[in-house]
This record gives structure tokens, sequence and C-alpha cells, in this order.
């Protein structure tokens, strides 16, 4: 009887082919885990459709954390807040009052120094041919924001009116949103809009880079200090060696040629580790609206 | 008629050229209102298209905003949309709602938001149709913003026309440059040509109007233009009438003098009557003193009647002389030349049974400053004419009558009145005007008798039947003569 040899060992030719696909398996996990992405998001706090300035942030970032960086711009503050709120980012460089309204999901990495200070101011601004000294004198005013999200560009001007016992609405002839505190100037510098209320780091910076521009416009009133526009991360996320890697990025930035590149883009003179009472000053406002309402 | 050359007449030569110089100028006129008509809609239909365009787009992005009145979304599509490196540039462009209320303009300050766009701005623009008004040098464009079949606003477009109005204005200057050139080129060789193919006919106007002023003459074979047969024939046909009308004038005067002599005949055969009458008293006188002549009282009567005889003849020499000779006599009119007058009619009034009455104002012997001689000549001129149409038995008068500067001189006859032609020749001043068949050409002479002492000749009917034919004589007759010459 026939006995039937169970043959169990692989041929030469097998043997190559599965050692070269396990291979370019390995190879393939191995790359993916290198292969890291932060996706980092952007308000238009500043010149966000400055290529130049995206790229300066990206070769800085990737650099530093040797992850790839994917920068996010979106058109108005709650769009980036609704991304990484969702997840769908892993850190965001946004405004202090949606840091406050999202606090208990959001987490502080960093705040950017400009200065030498983690704080900025909000400006109103008026035509530059405008008689006018301060607030009173805008009433009736078509009067431009930056975005409704925005503390500088709309929360500090609603509390302040807030505190004069009116509203805006009220207030003002009419206003409207330009999403950008670099529109809000070119609202109020062509006179479409006869006011308007802006991030004082923007109108600084801006002087300094457009000052035919700026130089329509005229500051009627400075607000106190807040904490400047941080970057922060859910609370999730923050716990990640990606966005550790990220916090440390941001801190090194004065240490190194691109880093600081980045910072002189921006005006910056570098980041401070989080302090929540920085913002403090933003919470107020936000609690009085609140109350008001 | 006299025919005068006035100097601001132009003459052919300058007025054709000047036509054409006209036609072509009327011409360049209609030739460049075609083209800038053309080019304007031209442009027009440029304008439009390219408006259209820039409006559709602008119109499409900005509905949105336009639903919402964002004033920022309109104002900053406006300022991303306006339209660059194209031919015509945009000044300002306003979005209102669709009670031209404002929500945005580019120019802001200019067009504030939320203001009314004033009407006067708005009264220039034309719903959906560029508008160029060349005194702004601007471009106006009204377009509605529709959304779902309704209009939810307006957008107002002004554009700078300049570039258009300065190629308007290019194609007019060089259009005018360029049919000015031409025509004054077409005319001055229209003027130059003309005037060389009408320099015969002014020869030709230049002896023509001499002619008509009495100084008929050919014209000279210098005259005569080279290589044109045409002209070369007319002007042989010209040289041929004045030749023809020279034979005329030299026949005109032989028949004068023929007349003349013709009426000397007549009154010579009167005076060879005068003489004759006497002559037979006096041979019968020399007779009776033959046989008779130692009787005392029949010596003296034949001498006497002898006397009475020469003395006659005398008087008729001496009339004869006085009339007929050669040279004019120089010294002024008198009482005597109309007894001289009578004298030598006397024979022919006898031989037509006419009688014959001089009325002559009282006392005065002479007239001072009207030739004898020619007016003796014009006065038997006119008497013998009006003895020879009077019937017999009738009567002649001639008188004259004194007034403030003139004599007037007058032959009156109870005849059949004057005919067309002596009338004719009476009325008209012109010097060569002769009778074509020759007839009245004693008549004709009293005329010129009163050109050349500058006298006028003027007739009449009288109401009795007859003809006044008057000669108005100007008591200060020489200087006349001397003026009129």
């Amino acid at each position: 009887m026939p006995s039937i040899k169970k043959d169990t060992s692989f041929t030469r030719r097998e043997f190559i082919i599965g050692s070269t696909i396990l291979s370019l398996f390995a190879n393939s996990i191995a790359s993916a885990a290198s292969e890291k992405t932060i996706r980092f998001g952007l308000t238009p706090v500043f010149l966000n459709e400055d290529l130049e300035l995206l790229s300066a942030i990206t070769s800085y970032l990737e650099e530093a954390t040797s992850h790839k960086i994917i920068l996010t711009t979106r058109r108005t503050y709650q769009e980036i807040t609704a991304l990484l709120l969702s997840e769908q980012l892993d850190a965001a460089w946004i405004c202090g009052y949606p840091y406050i309204k999202y606090q208990k999901d959001l987490e502080l990495i960093a705040v950017p120094e400009w200065n030498g200070r983690p704080e900025y101011q909000s400006y109103l601004i008026a035509g530059k041919d405008r008689k006018v000294g301060n607030v009173d004198d805008l009433i009736g005013d078509i009067h431009a924001y930056s975005d409704p999200d925005s503390n500088s560009g709309y929360l500090v001007t609603n509390a302040l009116l807030h505190k004069k016992g009116t509203s805006s609405d009220d207030f003002f002839k009419k206003t409207f949103f330009t999403y950008a505190h670099r529109n809000v100037i070119r609202a109020v510098a062509s006179g479409l809009a006869q006011s308007g209320s802006v991030d004082g780091y923007v109108w600084e910076v801006l002087q300094e880079i457009d000052p035919k521009l700026v130089s329509r416009t005229q500051i009627l009133e400075k607000s106190e200090f807040f904490g400047f526009p941080p970057i922060v991360a859910t609370r999730k996320s923050s716990k990640t060696t990606e966005i550790q890697t990220l916090q440390k990025a941001l801190f090194d930035s004065p240490n190194s040629a691109s880093g600081v590149k980045m910072l002189k883009y921006l005006r910056l003179s570098g980041f401070a580790q989080p302090d929540v009472q920085l913002f403090d000053g933003i919470a107020a406002q936000v609690k009085l609206l609140d109350n008001g309402s | 008629m006299k025919f005068k050359r006035h100097k601001w007449r132009l003459s052919s030569s300058t007025k054709l050229p000047l036509l054409v110089l006209l036609l072509m100028g009327a011409i360049s006129v209609l030739i460049s209102e075609r083209v800038l008509s053309r080019l304007s809609n031209g442009q027009e239909e440029y304008l439009q298209g390219l408006s259209s365009t820039y409006l559709d787009g602008l119109s499409a992005s900005v509905v949105p905003a336009v639903l919402r009145k964002d004033s920022w979304e309109i104002f900053d599509t406006l300022d991303r949309m306006s339209p660059k490196n194209i031919r015509i540039k945009l000044v300002e462009t306003i979005v209102t709602d669709t009670g031209n209320v404002v929500l945005a303009a580019n120019k802001p300050l200019k067009h504030p938001t939320l203001s009314k766009l004033a009407a006067e701005f708005g009264s220039r623009f034309v719903a959906d149709r560029a508008v160029l008004d060349v005194e702004s040098n601007l471009g106006f464009r009204m377009r509605s913003i529709y959304h779902q079949g309704k209009e939810v606003g307006r957008i107002y477009a002004t554009f700078d026309a300049l570039p258009f109005l300065q190629e308007r204005k290019n194609v007019f200057y060089t259009l005018l440059f360029t049919n000015a050139v031409l025509t004054l080129f077409i005319a001055s060789f229209g003027f130059f040509a003309v005037r060389r193919m009408i320099a015969p006919m002014r020869v030709l106007e230049e002896h023509f109007l001499d002619a008509a002023s009495g100084e008929l003459k050919a014209i000279s074979r210098d005259e005569f233009p080279k290589g044109q047969s045409d002209a070369s024939r007319m002007f042989d046909a010209f040289n041929k009438l004045v030749e023809s009308e020279q034979e005329r004038g030299k026949l005109v005067q032989n028949l004068a003098r023929e007349e003349r002599l013709a009426g000397l005949g007549r009154l010579a055969s009167g005076m060879a009557h005068e003489i004759n009458n006497p002559l037979g008293g006096m041979l019968n006188a020399v007779d009776t003193l033959e046989k008779h002549g130692e009787k005392v009282t029949t010596r003296q009567r034949s001498i006497s009647l002898i006397r009475r005889g020469l003395l006659s003849i005398r008087d008729i020499v001496k009339a004869t002389l006085a009339t007929y000779r050669p040279e004019r006599d120089a010294r002024d009119l008198t009482r005597q030349d109309f007894e001289d007058v009578a004298l030598l009619l006397k024979q022919e009034l006898m031989r037509r049974k006419v009688d014959f009455f001089i009325d002559l104002p009282s006392k005065r012997e002479t007239f001072p400053n009207i030739p004898a001689g020619p007016v003796r000549q014009a006065m038997l001129n006119l008497c013998l004419n009006a003895i020879s149409i009077s019937k017999e038995g009738s009567d002649v008068f001639l008188t004259l009558v004194e007034d403030e500067s003139y004599y007037n001189l007058s032959v009156t006859d109870n005849g059949p009145g004057l005919g067309e032609v002596p009338l004719a020749i009476i009325e008209a001043d012109d010097k060569i005007q002769v009778p074509d068949d020759m007839s009245g050409l004693g008549l004709w002479m009293v005329r010129e008798i009163c050109s050349e002492i500058g006298a006028t000749l003027s007739a009449k009917e009288v109401s009795s039947g007859g003809t006044e034919i008057t000669l108005r004589l100007p008591i200060s007759g020489k200087e006349v003569v001397k003026d009129a010459a």
C-alpha cells in the first residue's frame, strides 16, 4: 500500500517570496511609526493667508518634532474650534475667548509672547480723519468686528458697551464681521466702517508691514491686557507624545535658526509656559456678558 | 446797357476749384461722421460686452452677500474682483439694494454704506446698457442682481472711458488731417486744371465785356490757346463777328455821310431855286438897264432890283455856309441861326405846303454855351424829318423854352406819330445801336450830335396828334461836354 508523504518544508522560491513580503510589511509598519503627523489648526489671528509664514511654521515644527505637520486654516474661529473639539485637529492656535468657552475640554499647551510678555490688548479704532475722542463718539457708527468668537475683535467691545449699559446692536447703526483682524483695519481704513474692534498685536504688526493701510486708521481706545491667543489641545490629545513634542518645540523655538525665522515672521519673542490665570480677564468678560444676557 | 467789371466777383477759374473744395469738404465731413459714428458704436458695444462680463461675474459672486446684506463680503468681493490689466479702468462700483441704499462700494468714503444713492448719480445710468459721457470721460453701466428670478440688488459701475474717447479724438484728428490734405491737393489740382481749361473763356469774356462797353476789338493771335482746337474755333468765330461788326459800322458811317450828302443835295436844289428866282429878276433888270439905262428912274429901279436879288442870294449862301462848314462852328447859338434854319427849309416847306413857326424867348439874341453848329444841324434834321412826315397844310413848330438849367428845344409836328424804329433810336443809349435796315439815319445822327454835346433827346406824342421831339441842352453846355469827355 502506497504511503502518502506530507511535504511540509518550504521550497527555496517560496522562502524568497515569503521573506520578501514579510520584509516589505515590516518596513511599512516601521515607516508608519516614524511618519506620525500632527494636525495643527490656525485661526485667522494673523496673516494666515501668508504662504511664506505658513511654510516657516511648518518647516520649523516638522524639524523640531520630526513629525509631519498638517496645518489647517479656516475662515472662522468657530470652524477651527469645532475641528479641534471633534478631534479632527491635534492642537490649534485659537483665541482666548473660545478657550475660556471650552476650557473644560481644552488644555493650554503654550502662550505666545509678544514684546516679551504673553499678553496683548484690544484696540478700538476709527478712520484717521474722524474727530472722535472716545467710544461714546462712535454711537451710530457702522462698526467692523473681526469674529464673533474673538476676544479682542468682538468680546472686549461688547463687554465695554455692556458696562455702559448698552449693547452693540443698540449703540451702533450696523455691525458686520470681517473674519480677520486685518480685514477690520481694511474696512475702517477704506471707510466701509467708521470704526472697528481689532487685535492690538495685529494692528501693531501691520503698522510695520503695511504702514500705508494702518496710517488711515487711528486708535481710539486700548483695552486692558489679556492673555495672548494660546496654543491649545484637547485634554485627551495633550497627553500624547506628539503634543508634548510640539509643546517642547514651541518652547525651544528661540533656540534654532528655523525657530527664530518663524518667530520673526510672527513678530513674537517666544512661547511661555501655560498659565490659566492669564485668561482670567477674558473669563470675567464672558461671565459679565453671560450674566447680563 | 453798360457792363461793369466788379473786382469782388470771383472768376470761373476760382469758382470751380472752390466748388470742388466745398464738395470735397462736404464729402470729408460725411465720411468722418460715418467713421466716427461707426467707431462710437463699436466702442460702446465693446464697453457693453466688457462691462457685461465683469458685472455678470460680480453679480454671481455677490448674490449671497447681497441676500445677507453683508457689507464686508460685498466690499471684499469688489476689491478682489476689481478688473486689472484690461483696456478700461474701473473707477467705482457700488452695490445697492433694490431701494438704491448702498450696501457697499469700492470707494466707501464717496458712497457711504447704508446711504441712499444720489439721484443725480443714478440718473447717469440706463438699465443694462453702457453709456459713454464725453464731458466727464466716464462710462456708466448698471446691472440688476437677480436671485431666483427676483431682483435683490443693483450694481452701478463707472468706468474710465478716456482711452475710448482719446481714440475717438485721435481718429477724428487723423481724419481731419488726411481729408484736409486730400481736399487741398485735389482742390489745388482742380484749380490749376480748371484755370488752364477756362483761360480761353476768360479771354473771350474780356473781349465780350469790352465789346459791350463799345470797344470792340479782335482777339490777337498771341492770345489764341495752343492745343485747344475748340477754343481756337470760338476765337476765330468771335474775330469774324468783330470783323463783320466793324464792316457794318463803316457801312453805317458811309450811309450817314451819304444821307448828309443827300440832305445837302436837297438843300442845294432848294438853294438853286432860291437863287434862280432873284436871278431871273436880276437878268431882266440887266436887260432893262441895257435898253433903258439912260433913264434915271428905270436905272435906279433896276439897280434896286438887282441889289435885292443879290442880298437874297447872299443870305442863302451865308446860311448854307454856316450850316455845312467842315469845321463845326464854335460860336454860341444866336437868334439868327433859327432864321437861317427857316431860310434853308423854305424851299422844302413850299414844296410840301407846310407852315413853319419859330417860338423863341423874346429879346434874347444869343444863347451862351450852346454850340451853334451842331445845334443848327440837329434842328435842321429834326425839322426836315417833321416836314417830311407832315400832311399838306399842317404846321411844324420849332420852340425854345428856357428853364433853370436847360434849354428845351422842341420840334413839333401834326404827323401820324413816331413809329417803333425812330422811337427806339431816340431812347437807345447804345452808341453803336444802328437801325438794322439803316432807316432813320437822320434821327440817328441827331442822337449822335446830342451825345457829342451832352444833350438828351426825348420824344412824346402830343395830345392834338403828332410828335414832339425835344433836345434838352444844359445851359452850362460846354462844361458838361467837357465832363462827359
